[in-house]
């Protein structure tokens, strides 16, 4: 099976560990893996910004990269992102070059954990991690992408790992792409609120599905100089691996 | 007060709402406890989704022929013996409603809660006109914020979200109240005091929930039974409602409120749902002489415009109630009569961008605003188009961070623009960067984090830390270029380079 | 009685909309799905009855069943549990000989004031009779299963602030009378109203007692109407 790595601008310029962990996964279940060199960015912030007009060039861009290899599936380690990416016939439908591209780009691309349960069907992804460890489900994969069982379904498989449920998991941590950044004075009350929930769980680790989201609470963390592990699902699912652990689901998720 | 509330800067009044930890925690708290009532509601209702898609049908189908069903119902209103006028802007309502109050002699004006006539000022500008009338603002809520010298709602279903209940028995002491702070005791002297007043009512000024098209009544939701007395005791009674609050039958209406009351405060129905037009031969309360009048105040505005699905809304509050920036800047932050993710949408559009250009940017549009709406209207995607005519048509913003979100637009549209940045990242934020402890492991570096710097960095490092991004060589694309090198199957090679 | 420029308003509107007036008999309106009409349509005679009772305590309504026979003794215990003062009752004369009640009103008149919202006084003495009156005692048309809703049409012997102004409330209804949802009620309503059967300005649709969670939501039970209620239901054939 061909898969394009969505490799999303986040992964490229904080999360290297995350876009390496994601190959490999998706690689140890047979996915032949490519990385479009071309591809930058889905637009999401310049687009939520209100920069409609100039965020088109980069939607064209994103498509044309994504096409470039012709592949079974594009696969993406951020919700958000893939969200955006989902939505992209909606924004293209009035340009006759990009509409029907935008489409077969948003019916082939998936989130990671999403893929890996939903399309591959995976159980048990056959890691091991020690600890206790809190998930943070962002707005975006759950709302926009309506995706909110596919990472826990993966990680109550992972040997060793104590999954603790967070209160309030539903509220937004404060991150929203560059609104962290031009209201810092809400938002940072926003990811202090998070932080408090998160702390209260007792979780040394702390998951997601969206580095934007790892990175604006993993920011805080660090500045409120409270201990906690970052680590994205790709590499939860990628921690010592044996393979004698995989399984597949007997019944596809609906 | 009109729509704007203060006409301070949103970061001011952010840091006032955060002074103010009675009011976070309140806020807090009613969001949690409503999360429970709503989702338990609508969870034993059964079929959620298909609701909202016949709230939304019903709410578009209203909007789409709205001049015509405004015209069905001011019709019936006249054969049911009422008046009806249609005040395009909202000196047209006061002056009309001024009229009809100097007509009918009125002395003594009862009102049940109604969003509109705080929009229009009514209260105060009918105070200001005539000397000697009394007006009462009589749901307890709304009481309370009138005799504290006319405070500013905070939510548009809990008014008063942001007092304690020592505030309010301070307030009822100023009216003769001697009690503790039991908000029981506090009720019981409300409801004495104002029903003293009510008895000796001559004119009634109530909103309307909705009204109904082909029969020209009106339909009440409410709780504690003030508007029905509003109805029930003075000779006139004049309605005040938004033009958009019109919908074709009672059956549609019913309906709504089945959804109103669900995603409101969490019940099947509330205490009073009222169907209620002028009085009838042989009935002897309820109003002689019945108005209604139908206000835009710039509501056209919306319509045949991108933000038409506005005027859906049914005030249910419930986008407030799971707004995570509402939560920390509370109502008072919006500086509008209408809040959280409504108010974010609505308030420019009604009182215009010079006012309100702040508030579609006041939201991380995590789309729980969205989610939670009963009749679909896409709130976080209208902030979207707001942010897109503040910028893309109206050049409002200036400075760093127009220029920082061109480059981030161009960047993002340009591949090779793009990997140099990811190739210069680290270097070019590196003389920002400072080193300092790990706390978040697996995520910020030893070598240092990015602390403070310019424009939207700046904002982002105010609150946190930025690792430093990797040197080109450690980032993804230079690894996984390796990484398929060395495979022993090599695949598309041209996409891989 | 008269309109006030409505023209111009309307033409501004659909000038703003695109598209002309008077368009909407072209394009019927049908609702995209039945679920109000559907949702608990299929409740036998007896689920309708416990779901009522069930949501009407919820509410914090006394909540009651009783044959023909047993009514007055019912009316009575509630009456002694409320105390003394001035009773108030509607003046529905067909109600009160179907419910077989007026040996019953003479017995109470011996003890207690009994007045009546009175079609033929004014205003202001409709109003001062609800007001001064401890207790009411009215029909109730019907009762909604789902929301523990009693609904009352105004009538001219049971007026709008009877419901309202007296401290504490029963109402009687028929067993037959009890719906699933308010949708199958104002059905009901619409349809009379439009076939002139029903000439009321006023309709309630009340659900348990007044309240409100004003201060601090807090909830506090009997804000400006009745302090609490009583729902009698009355086995019909
Ligand atoms: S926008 Fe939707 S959720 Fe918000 S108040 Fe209006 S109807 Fe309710």
């Amino acid at each position: 099976m061909k898969v394009v790595i969505f490799s999303t601008c986040v992964v490229d310029l904080e999360f290297p560990n995350v876009g390496i962990a994601m190959t490999e996964v998706l690689e140890r279940f047979g996915c032949d893996c490519y990385l479009p060199k071309d591809q930058i960015c889905c637009g999401q912030p310049t687009f939520n910004s209100g920069y409609a007009k100039g965020t088109q060039r980069a939607f064209r861009n994103q498509i044309d990269a994504l096409l470039s290899v012709d592949a079974d599936y594009i696969v993406g380690p951020a919700g958000s992102c893939v969200a955006m990416i989902r939505e992209f016939p909606e924004f293209m439908k009035d340009d006759p070059q990009y509409a029907d591209k935008a489409r077969e780009v948003a019916a082939k691309t998936f989130e990671f954990s999403q893929f890996l349960w939903r399309v591959l069907g995976v159980e048990n992804a056959g890691a091991e991690l020690d600890g206790r460890a809190t998930y943070h489900r962002s707005c975006h994969m759950t709302r926009l992408l309506g995706e909110s069982e596919s990472p826990y379904a993966l990680l109550a498989h992972v040997k060793g790992l104590e999954m603790i449920p967070l209160e309030n998991a539903h509220d937004c941590c404060g991150f929203g792409g560059t609104f962290s950044a031009k209201e810092p004075e809400i938002s940072r009350q926003m990811v202090d609120a998070k932080v408090g929930h998160i702390v209260d769980t007792g979780a040394e680790i702390l998951i997601s599905c969206d580095p934007g989201c790892l990175m604006n609470i993993g920011g805080r963390f660090n500045r409120l100089g409270k201990p906690i592990k970052i680590m994205h699902i790709a590499e939860v699912l990628n921690s010592n691996v044996d393979e004698s652990r995989i399984s597949y689901l007997k019944q596809m998720p609906v | 007060m009109g729509i704007q509330t203060s006409d301070k800067p949103l970061l001011e009044r952010v840091k006032e709402s955060e002074q103010d930890k009675f009011m976070q925690a309140s806020v807090a708290k009613a969001q949690d406890a409503q999360h429970i009532k709503r989702e338990d509601s609508r969870a034993l209702l059964g079929n959620w989704e298909q609701w909202r898609e016949l709230g939304e049908q019903i709410r578009q189908r209203a909007l789409k022929y709205l001049p015509d069903y405004l015209e069905q119902f001011s019709d019936n209103v006249e054969k049911n013996g009422g008046d009806v006028f249609f005040a395009a802007t909202e000196k047209d309502a006061v002056d009309y409603i001024e009229k009809i109050v100097k007509e009918t002699g009125a002395k003594r004006i009862v009102k049940s809660k109604s969003m509109v006539t705080t929009e229009i000022d009514l209260d105060k500008r009918l105070l200001a006109m005539n000397k000697g009338l009394q007006l009462m603002e009589t749901d307890l809520a709304e009481f309370i914020l009138q005799e504290d010298d006319w405070d500013e709602p905070t939510h548009i279903v809990f008014p008063t979200l942001h007092k304690n209940r020592d505030q309010v028995r301070e307030i009822f002491m100023k009216l003769g109240y001697e009690g503790d702070n039991d908000p029981m005791h506090l009720a019981r002297f409300a409801r004495k005091f104002l029903r003293e007043y009510f008895l000796q009512a001559d004119l009634g000024i109530t909103g309307c929930n909705f009204a109904v098209a082909d029969n020209g009544m009106i339909n009440l939701v409410t709780n504690e039974g003030n508007a029905d007395l509003t109805m029930a005791i003075p000779k006139t009674q004049i309605v005040v409602m938004g033009m958009e609050r019109i919908v074709p039958t009672m059956n549609d209406a019913e309906i709504l409120d089945n959804m109103l009351c669900r995603s409101a405060v969490g019940q099947k129905l509330t205490s009073y749902v009222t169907f209620e037009k002028g009085q009838v031969a042989g009935e002897t309360d309820g109003p002689e002489h019945f108005h209604v009048v139908i206000v835009d105040n710039n509501r056209s505005r919306a319509l045949g415009s991108e933000f038409q699905s506005i005027l859906q809304c049914i005030r249910c509050g419930a986008c407030m109630n799971v707004c995570p920036v509402y939560r920390h800047i509370g109502g008072h932050g919006y500086g509008s009569i209408y809040p959280g993710p409504l108010g974010a949408v609505l308030s420019p559009i009604l009182g215009g961008y010079q006012a309100f250009q702040e508030l579609p940017y006041a939201s991380s549009l995590c789309g729980a605003c969205t989610e939670v709406c009963p009749v679909k209207i896409p709130l976080h995607k209208l902030l979207i188009e707001h942010r897109r005519i503040i910028t893309d048509q109206r050049h409002m913003q200036h400075g760093l961070n127009n220029l920082m979100m061109e480059a981030i637009g161009i960047g993002t549209g340009f591949p090779w623009l793009f990997r140099t940045a990811v190739r210069f990242g680290h270097l070019g934020l590196k003389p920002l960067a400072s080193k300092g402890e790990v706390h978040a492991e697996n995520f910020i570096k030893p070598e240092g984090s990015v602390k403070g710097g310019p424009g939207l960095v700046g904002g982002w490092a105010d609150v946190r830390d930025l690792p430093l991004p990797p040197k080109n060589k450690d980032s993804f694309r230079q690894w996984f270029a390796k990484h398929k090198a060395n495979q022993p199957q090599p695949g598309d090679q041209k996409a891989n380079q | 009685m008269t309109i006030y420029n409505r023209e111009a308003f309307l033409d501004r509107l659909s000038e703003r909309l695109g598209t002309p007036r008077h368009q909407m008999d072209k394009e019927p309106f049908i609702h995209r799905n039945q679920l109000p009409e559907e949702t608990l349509a299929d409740l036998s005679s007896d689920e309708l009855l416990d779901l009522a009772k069930n949501t009407s305590e919820a509410l914090h309504v006394t909540f009651q069943v009783t044959d023909q026979t047993g009514l007055p003794a019912i009316l009575d215990e509630y009456l002694k549990r409320i105390g003394a003062g001035q009773l108030i009752l509607p003046t529905e004369p067909d109600q009160v000989a179907d419910y077989q009640l007026q040996d019953w009103i003479d017995t109470v008149a011996k003890e207690r004031t009994v007045k009546y919202w009175d079609p033929k006084a004014d205003r202001a003495t409709n109003l001062a009779t609800s007001q001064d009156s401890m207790v009411a005692i009215g029909f109730g048309d019907y009762l909604l299963a789902e929301s523990g809703t009693i609904t009352v049409p105004t009538t001219p012997g049971q007026g709008r602030a009877f419901n309202f102004l007296p401290t504490h409330y029963l109402s009687i209804v028929k067993r037959s009378h009890i719906l699933p949802r308010s949708t199958q009620v104002t059905k009901i309503y619409d349809d009379k109203i439009k076939s002139g059967e029903l000439v009321t300005s006023n309709i309630n649709y009340i659900s348990g007692p007044s309240n409100s969670g004003d201060i601090e939501m807090v909830l506090i039970v009997g804000v400006h109407g009745p302090l609490d209620m009583t729902y009698v239901v009355v086995n019909d054939r």
